[in-house]
């Protein structure tokens, strides 16, 4: 388990930036027999530069004084210096090793791009359930005694209460909008997972060869003028982006759309099928068209196959 | 008019440049040229047992390697200028080739369904099409 915030870098740097990982700390003793709250938060959803981190924390349900000796509060007015002294303390402190366990879940900006793109779509909002649905099963499974859950949510909290409790029946299970500012044990998963989406992108390495840090392409934010920047001049025109930026963004996509080289996929409809073209009402009214080449058989329309000279 | 396609590269001196790297999009790319594909695709081709798996653009891509019919080889042509007039000659010069080349899907496994593979069967069916009988 790392020990520093030097050490977290070493290990997101060790760590393939194109696919996701986990880091965990270990469970305390006192998590696998006392039971325990867990709190779910996410950092990192908006931007699109860098991963999503999705995080958990948890310990015994009457610990709070631990959780409020640490600081946590709501995590959108803490400064980033406070969260990392936060994290600091929760990786070296006795008293936090003993009694609050955490999990994290890097999401490459590469899965999220995947996910989005599928012949079946899959929205963020999948993405991030199936993310905090796995991180409560790992803690469960790493020994946590669990029984009461804590979810900040954006989205409207009700079908993802019921989603919860159908998956974790046996769980008490609270979905609220800025559960982060009300539970201090989400207000510690947000920690967790702000400053690791914050080290993963300072120590973000591009593998496309781009000599360039975190000060140069800036939070993520598309609101952020160093990655508004970005966005607009790092363009390959076969290729578009590295692999840092989330394709699926409009953000993104409009200026590709712009800049780079079209491209064409197969249209497929919601089911990741592929597309029929509707043929026009007046289609069926109009006189057949005489001039019109002899189709081809379908063996050959099937296969792609057409007499062609490529000198033309 | 008449075209001319001209090899100054001898193949057992030039190995490297008639076994290149292709890959076959599974979109159409409005581009012709060089792309930078060490740079933005090849470094992460990840390889599950002959199952690969990569990423263009963002979107997910499933590919198989697959190679060129017996007897059959692919190369790589270049004209340095295109004439103005429709009915002047051409002439185009060998660059490259491939003996192999990739197969991408996207998100779907590569399969005998796919249309590339299809194409490819033509070949031998035109063959026995056109074989003489005696032979």
């Amino acid at each position: 388990m790392i020990k520093s915030l030097d050490e977290l870098k070493d290990l997101i740097r060790s760590k393939d930036n194109f696919n996701n990982f986990l880091n965990c700390s270990d469970v305390p003793e006192i998590c696998k027999s006392e039971p325990c709250m867990l709190g779910v938060d996410e950092a990192g959803r908006g931007p699109v530069l860098g991963p999503m981190v999705y995080g958990v924390a948890y310990c015994p349900v009457n610990q709070t004084k631990v959780l409020q000796d640490l600081g946590c509060a709501d995590s959108k007015a803490l400064t980033e210096e406070k969260r990392d002294d936060i994290f600091r303390k929760m990786l070296t402190e006795e008293d936090s090793l003993n009694n609050v366990g955490w999990v994290a879940e890097v999401i490459s900006p590469n899965y999220i791009s995947n996910s989005m793109y599928r012949r079946a779509k899959h929205s963020l909002n999948e993405v991030s359930m199936n993310s905090a649905i796995a991180l409560i099963k790992k803690a469960a499974e790493s020994g946590a005694n669990i029984t009461e859950v804590y979810v900040d949510t954006v989205g409207p909290p009700e079908k993802y209460q019921a989603k919860l409790a159908a998956i974790f029946p046996n769980y008490k299970i609270t979905v609220a909008k800025k559960a982060d500012s009300i539970y201090p044990i989400v207000s510690a998963a947000s920690i967790v997972a702000k400053v690791t989406r914050d080290h993963a992108l300072k120590v973000w390495q591009f593998r496309e060869g781009l000599e360039m840090t975190h000060s140069e392409f800036g939070s993520g934010y598309p609101g952020d003028p160093q990655t508004k920047k970005f966005i607009r001049e790092q363009i390959d025109n076969v290729f578009g982006y590295p692999a840092l930026v989330r394709f699926s963004w409009s953000t993104a996509e409009l200026m590709l759309q712009e800049k780079a080289a079209t491209c064409t996929f197969e249209d497929v409809d919601d089911e990741g099928n592929t597309k029929k073209k509707p043929k026009s009402i007046s289609s069926f009214f109009a006189k057949p068209d005489e001039e019109k080449a002899r189709k081809r058989h379908k063996y050959f329309e099937d296969r792609l196959l057409t007499g062609t000279n490529p000198f033309e | 008019m008449s075209i001319q396609v001209e090899n100054n590269l001898k193949k057992d001196e030039n190995t490297e440049i008639f076994e290149q790297k292709a890959h076959y999009m599974a979109c159409n790319i409005a581009a012709d040229g060089p792309a930078n594909i060490n740079k933005y695709f090849e470094p992460y081709v990840a390889d599950d047992n002959g199952e690969l798996s990569a990423s263009f653009r963002g979107y997910p891509l499933t590919g198989k390697k697959m190679s060129l019919p017996e007897g059959y080889t692919a190369v790589v042509v270049t004209e340095a200028k295109r004439p103005l007039a429709e009915d002047a000659d051409r002439k185009f010069q060998v660059t490259g080739g491939f003996k192999e080349f990739t197969n991408w899907n996207w998100d779907k496994k590569p399969s005998e369904n796919d249309k590339i593979v299809g194409a490819l069967d033509w070949i031998h069916i035109a063959e026995a099409l056109h074989e003489d009988e005696a032979q």
